[in-house]
């Protein structure tokens, strides 16, 4: 499903964020990306969906290059994978509905489908009775359940987290972590860049660890160290 | 395709409200300009109809002096039509101190302060020569001839006048067309600088479309239709400033109708014309300027 060959990225003129990286995340795997603060986590998610391009390498992303993908082509790349964020990036004058509703209006799905799917999404994460608060009035676990069901209303091949637990306590991270789980059991391939030591030790999923921008280590069904 | 079309409608909307003095400020900068732009071809447009008229018209005036008598008069006639080869001497008119005392309160109606100067005894008859002869130069030899007969006080080419007409009108033409393009350059860039405004307040809906794949131009048009809407609004109230301006000056120049002021109305059709221009002038300018700002803030 997604596949890294040899991937170098550098930002400014130091040393680069990620490494001549490689590596192969098949379709329906789950996968945590570990490594210390600064290692490249977030680059390698960002270069999954071509937020960034790599300057050496390259990202194949359901069978297609997508560093050689056309401008025009992206947003198509896009509308398969879900990106999910620590911050959860909710639209503060949206309400639940409204902010999950956005994100298959904007890819002009017409009103009939997002009245039938945003429903149905918001069952699934568990956030039925509360469509129509806005997001100042939810938790932080809430905030991001809404941010998943937004990820997920597209029904994406893919899903990208970048640190979803990290603003929470320890048992609203654990709830989120089982939704994505759940996810995850549909088949959706799902790469989360995590700290959450706990979490990542429970799970026993395959872990890829980074140390400043190499990949050193990439185990099946491993721990956080 | 609806779903589409209504959302663009809705976000341009909430984002005037939202920006409403920058919104203000671009559109009324984007009217004055256009209000001038407007102004530039009417302007010349009169100049133009004013100086066709004229062309076809007398080129030589012999002014007689005042104290002239029949004879002299009689000698002067008879020179002029001695040259049929020079001067059309069908349209060869007379105009005694009466009739040129007439045109004078027409001519000078502005210029009291003239008009007080001349009396029916002191001012000169005239005759109003029409020429043939194209050749400038060939009427210019025949005037001076008549610089030497008695009775002759001034010789005048329409020429010389044409010629400062032509003169001013050149300059007006380019001194407005250069303000007018400054000023639609400023217009464009208060309508970029709108844009870029909304969409900044909007960043955080942008980096969510981008990430669950709205594309770049389904981002981009309802900021487009923004500015293509102030640019068209700008178009519109100066279509209206210039249709009163027209009217006042029409009216105020149609008390002049037998005189050469009247040449300096423009028709309707051509206001037509150019309020059409206008709209579409607007339009153009608001759509490059927000366009600019769109795909400049928009890189994925
Ligand atoms: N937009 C950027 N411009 C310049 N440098 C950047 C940018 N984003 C990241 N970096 C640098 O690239 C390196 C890797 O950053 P990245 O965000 O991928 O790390 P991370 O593993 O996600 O860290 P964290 O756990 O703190 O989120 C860091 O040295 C960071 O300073
Ligand atoms: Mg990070």
């Amino acid at each position: 499903m997604i596949r890294l060959e040899n991937v170098t990225k550098t930002y400014g003129t130091d040393i680069p964020a990620v490494r001549d990286a490689s590596f192969e995340i098949a379709k329906g795997e789950f996968v945590f990306m570990v490594g210390p603060s600064g290692s490249g986590k977030s680059t390698l998610l960002r270069l999954m969906n071509r937020q960034e391009q790599p300057e050496r390498g390259a990202v194949w992303v359901a069978g297609k290059n997508i560093n050689e993908m056309a401008d025009s082509k992206v947003p198509y790349l896009r509308r398969n994978i879900g990106n999910i964020f620590q911050d959860y990036k909710l639209l503060l004058n949206k309400t639940v509905f409204e902010n999950v509703a956005f994100a298959l209006e904007v890819i002009g799905r017409p009103k009939h489908v997002i009245r039938q799917q945003v429903p149905a999404v918001l069952d699934l994460v568990g956030l039925s009775d509360k469509e129509d608060r806005f997001p100042h009035q939810l938790s932080g676990g809430e905030q991001q359940r809404v941010s998943i069901a937004r990820a997920f209303v597209n029904r994406p091949l893919i899903l990208l987290a970048d640190e979803p637990t990290g603003n929470l306590d320890p048992a609203t991270g654990e709830g989120i972590m089982r939704l994505l789980d759940r996810i995850n059991n549909t088949g959706t391939t799902v790469v989360m860049a995590t700290h959450d030591q706990r979490i990542v030790n429970m799970m026993r999923r395959r872990v890829v660890q980074l140390d400043r921008g190499v990949i050193v280590r990439d185990q099946e069904r491993g721990v956080y160290d | 395709m609806i779903a589409r079309i209504s959302y663009a409608f809705r976000e341009t909307w909430a984002s005037f409200k939202r920006n409403v003095t920058l919104t203000m400020a671009a559109v009324i900068t984007s009217a004055v300009s256009l209000l001038l732009v407007g102004s530039t071809f009417l302007i010349q447009r009169a100049f133009d109809n004013l100086l066709t008229r004229w062309k076809g018209d007398v080129e030589l005036i012999v002014y007689v002096r005042s104290d002239a008598d029949a004879n002299q008069i009689q000698v002067i006639e008879d020179a002029l039509k001695s040259q049929p080869a020079i001067i059309d001497v069908s349209k060869l008119r007379y105009l005694d101190q009466a009739d040129s005392y007439a045109e004078a309160q027409k001519l000078f109606a502005g210029d009291p302060g003239t008009l007080r100067l001349l009396t029916p005894e002191n001012i000169p008859s005239q005759f109003k020569v029409v020429p043939i002869s194209q050749d400038s130069n060939l009427i210019r030899e025949l005037g001076e001839q008549f610089r030497g007969l008695a009775g002759v006080r001034e010789v005048a080419y329409a020429q010389d006048v044409f010629d400062v007409v032509a003169r001013v009108s050149q300059f007006i033409r380019i001194a407005t067309t250069a303000m007018s393009i400054v000023l639609l350059m400023v217009a464009v860039g208060l309508i970029w600088n709108t844009i870029r405004t909304a969409m900044f307040a909007r960043r955080r809906e942008i980096e969510v479309m981008k990430l669950v794949g709205a594309t770049n131009w389904f981002i981009r048009i309802p900021f487009m239709l923004e500015g293509l809407l102030q640019g068209l609004i700008g178009g519109v109230l100066s279509c209206l400033g210039l249709w009163g301006l027209n009217s006042a000056w029409s009216s105020a120049v149609a008390d002049f109708n037998d005189t050469e002021l009247a040449a300096l109305v423009v028709t309707d059709g051509y206001m037509r014309f150019v309020m059409f221009i206008l709209l579409g002038i607007g339009a153009i300018a608001g759509a490059v300027g927000s366009g600019i700002a769109a795909s400049r803030f928009l890189d994925v």
